[in-house]
């Protein structure tokens, strides 16, 4: 049922594999929340918001260009570690719907054009040419569709028992049409909206550390209305999480995949996943009583990072249990290229070093 | 098509974005060593140019041609991921670099210490050219991965792989190509967006050195290419027609486009209006997308040259599918067969006798499946590119059998991978779409004939 290939064995440990791919998606997911979610919340206040609003939404949509960069960089690198260790399963399932899977291409590229469109038509006070309005519109439009066709391919990817329906309905002579949507599958929508809702979360966090670390404050009632805001926000967020959790784990896990992952030592995770996002809601909470401050910012990021990372691991430890029931997926012999693995340590350590002295300037700069 | 079309138009910005990044770094700290404003500001208008098609058109054409590959060619991607992960995930934090220094270099321009600016702009030209070495090293393996290819699989190793016969040359050609693309982009974009001329010559004369020495690395590396080649690619060159003209389009509208740089920019750089900066790049974006196209073509009948065949099967696996059959050997023609025609299976095996024995109609939808999977990856069927039906035209079934039968005996086909019952059943579909010999041609005929 997958490709067989006989030439070589996996180039890392199967943990460091798993690491690059939770670290790289859980890195991916802070800026894709952003566009996910925030753009469309941006949008919306920047249409209708009052001052304050708009003032938040001019700076996130100025700042949604990098952003986006920042989120398809950070996206590459789960998608390069699926296709060394999952791509049995990988190949099939984006072959079985190949056109919906290449249009994510040709949706972001005009999606990305949009936000930049809008994002350089920002200007505090000034109306903006309505084809940039649309261009923002469109850009959130493309941007939600491409996050639906994701999570339809990796679902599908993991749902092995779905392929040969989808393949003999969708199939010229035996050979895919590559129109097979996973429309069908029940897992889809629940992991479609509870992105969407841990997207509403991060976007509330951002919010606030745009305020205290990116210098948005603009004056003390902004202040009062982002924390307000924000604690709106998340609180939607997380009632939005808990409900679609609800669905996903009790509609769609089969009982085998419940009853592993409520058992020990699991249930840890999937308790701890579950009741991440309280702690930054609570945090936030407490703003208010306490100061916004940077600490308490920083708090609440990491707390945001927690939230989203939990999530990614969980999402794998699914994926592997999923995939479980066909052993010569995940069963593959490794090939560890130790000299190449060094180089990439090396490099990125280095790379950090040289981002981070890239970013130690602005502080430096006459904007500062 | 698909592959070649969006790698065309990626590599035409890609390129760019390595040469480019250099111009801009250069020029930027000539700007500031002369205290020149003007040109500064022209330079903040092309940087924003620059990101746009480079970091949105150029990074995400990038992720298209990998997708693309995934789609189409799945095993060989498997195949250079596993070889390269690291490589490609080196390559992945230069890009990170590239995007960070760019956004910096930008959004940042007349905010930061001018020495801190050029720094950072360096930075990403630094970034960038190393993005092109380490993607060069991989696309090349596929034209030639030497000795890789023939060692014994446990002694293989990433390092053997990058450094491949063809790495050298192509790194040179590309590096080069880089270069004389962005001195044409930029005059493009010069001619269209500067109205004071005394910065327009200063633009055409300064970006020409650069685009005369990137001609002469195209020109050292492209001969490289040629020496290093595998003698099946050097046989395609000269023996496909089309190959034969791109590429002698190729060195022709390369030496155009040297010759117009030097009566242009090098002796009369006023002349660079709108009209002779377009003919320039586009000459350039000709002879560069001719150049991809050939290069991709002459791997034949490899999609990596002596390790994936084009029509995703091993080498080493030919034999044993020959003995099999490809049908039974197929993930998705088992399941059809298994589906459609269950009274041909035994014990889930396929009774090859027992195909040949179905209606016509059946034996040809059994060619028809083969036909998807064994040439569709590479074959149209009655139109588009390279369609089978107008290479079959007017044979006879015989005759149609003897091909599928010996398919390499054209040496950039690969071999028919299947049973001799299979190529019957190929044969059947074949004979379908293959339309009738043209009439009306004046051969082996007498004129009392045709009146």
């Amino acid at each position: 049922m997958y490709i067989d290939l006989t030439s070589a064995g996996v180039p890392a440990p199967f943990w460091f594999v798993q690491f690059f791919k939770w670290l790289g998606f859980t890195l991916h997911t802070i800026p894709m929340n952003l566009w996910f979610a925030g753009l469309l919340i941006g949008l919306w206040l920047h249409l209708r918001g009052n001052n304050y609003a708009k003032h938040f939404a001019g700076r996130l949509l100025r700042q949604m260009p990098i952003i986006v960069a920042l989120g398809i960089n950070f996206g590459i690198v789960p998608l390069l570690f699926i296709q060394v260790a999952y791509y049995k399963v990988f190949y099939p399932a984006t072959i079985l719907m190949a056109w919906f899977w290449l249009s994510i291409i040709g949706l972001l590229i005009p999606a990305y054009y949009g936000v930049y469109a809008y994002a350089w038509g920002v200007k505090n006070g000034a109306k903006m040419e309505s084809w940039r309005v649309a261009a923002g519109w469109i850009a959130c439009a493309f941007f939600l569709t491409i996050g639906f066709l994701f999570v339809n391919g990796l679902t599908l990817m993991e749902h092995v028992s779905r392929w040969p329906e989808l393949w003999k309905n969708n199939n010229i002579a035996g050979a895919a049409t590559g129109l097979a949507l996973n429309i069908t599958d029940p897992a889809v929508y629940p992991r479609w909206l509870l992105m969407f809702g841990f997207a509403l979360g991060t976007t509330a966090v951002w919010m606030l550390v745009d305020l205290c670390v990116l210098g948005g404050e603009k004056d003390e009632a902004y202040r009062n209305w982002a924390i307000g805001f924000a604690k709106k926000l998340y609180t939607v967020s997380l009632g939005w999480t808990i409900v679609v959790w609800a669905a996903y784990i009790f509609g769609t896990w089969s009982q085998d995949l419940f009853a592993t992952m409520f058992s020990w030592p699991i249930i840890l995770l999937t308790l701890l996943t579950i009741g991440a996002p309280t702690v930054p809601w609570m945090t936030l909470m407490g703003v208010g009583e306490r100061p916004l401050t940077r600490p308490t910012v920083t708090t609440l990021a990491l707390g945001q990072f927690l939230v989203l990372g939990l999530n990614a691991a969980t999402r794998q430890t699914v994926q592997n249990l999923n995939l479980s029931l066909y052993p010569a997926v995940l069963d593959q012999p490794t090939d560890v290229q130790w000299s190449p693995i060094a180089m990439f340590l090396i490099v990125f350590a280095l790379g950090v070093a040289v981002i981070a002295w890239m970013l130690w300037q602005i502080p430096k700069s006459k904007s500062a | 098509m698909l592959i070649a079309a969006i790698a065309v138009v990626h590599v035409l910005v890609s390129h760019y974005a390595v040469g480019g990044g250099l111009f801009l770094a250069m020029e930027v700290q000539h700007a500031y060593r002369e205290k020149d404003r003007n040109y500064l500001d022209y330079l903040h208008g092309h940087a924003r140019f620059f990101i746009l098609l480079t970091v949105v058109f150029g990074a995400i054409t990038g992720v298209g041609i990998w997708w693309t590959i995934g789609l189409a060619s799945p095993l060989a991607t498997e195949v250079l991921i596993r070889t390269f992960v690291f490589g490609w995930a080196t390559e992945w934090v230069f890009f990170i670099v590239e995007i960070t220094s760019a956004f910096l270099f930008f959004y940042y321009w007349g905010k930061l210490a001018e020495k801190t600016h050029v720094i950072i702009g360096w930075i990403y030209a630094i970034a960038a050219w190393i993005s092109l070495v380490l993607i060069t090293g991989i696309t090349a393996f596929m034209l030639n991965p030497g000795d890789w290819a023939t060692q014994d699989p446990s002694m293989r190793n990433f390092w053997t792989a990058f450094f491949n016969p063809q790495f050298l040359p192509q790194t040179i050609v590309r590096t080069g190509g880089s270069l004389l693309l962005s001195s044409l982009y930029i005059y493009l974009h010069a001619s269209l967006t500067l109205r004071d001329a005394r910065l327009r010559d200063m633009i055409a004369t300064r970006a020409v050195k650069p685009a005369f020495f990137g001609a002469l690395c195209v020109a050292f590396g492209a001969a490289g290419w040629h020496f290093f080649m595998p003698d099946s690619a050097q046989a395609a060159l000269v023996s496909a027609a089309a190959l034969n003209i791109m590429f002698a389009l190729v060195f022709a509208l390369s030496i155009i486009i040297v010759g117009l740089l030097y009566i242009g920019p090098y002796r009369n750089p006023g002349w660079m209006s709108p009209g002779f900066a377009i003919s320039l790049c586009l000459f350039g974006i000709g002879a560069f997308s001719m150049g991809e196209f050939v290069r991709e073509a002459v791997r034949k009948p490899f999609v990596v040259y002596n390790v994936v065949l084009s029509n995703q099967v091993l080498p080493q696996e030919v034999p044993s599918i020959q003995k099999d059959g490809y049908l039974q050997t197929g993930v998705w023609t088992k399941a059809f067969v298994r589906e459609h025609y269950p009274q041909t299976l035994v014990a889930d095996s396929i009774q090859y006798d027992q195909l040949l024995k179905l209606p016509p109609e059946d034996r040809v939808m059994l060619g028809r499946v083969l036909y998807q999977h064994h040439c569709n990856d590479c074959h149209a069927t009655t139109d588009g590119y390279s369609a089978v039906a107008g290479l079959l035209r007017g044979r006879t079934r015989a005759q149609v059998r003897s091909t599928v039968g010996h398919l390499n005996s054209v040496f950039f086909m690969p071999p028919w991978t299947g049973r001799p019952e299979e190529a019957e059943l190929l044969t059947d579909y074949l004979m379908t779409i293959a339309p009738p010999r043209p009439s009306g041609m004046l051969i082996g005929t007498t004129m009392e004939e045709v009146r």
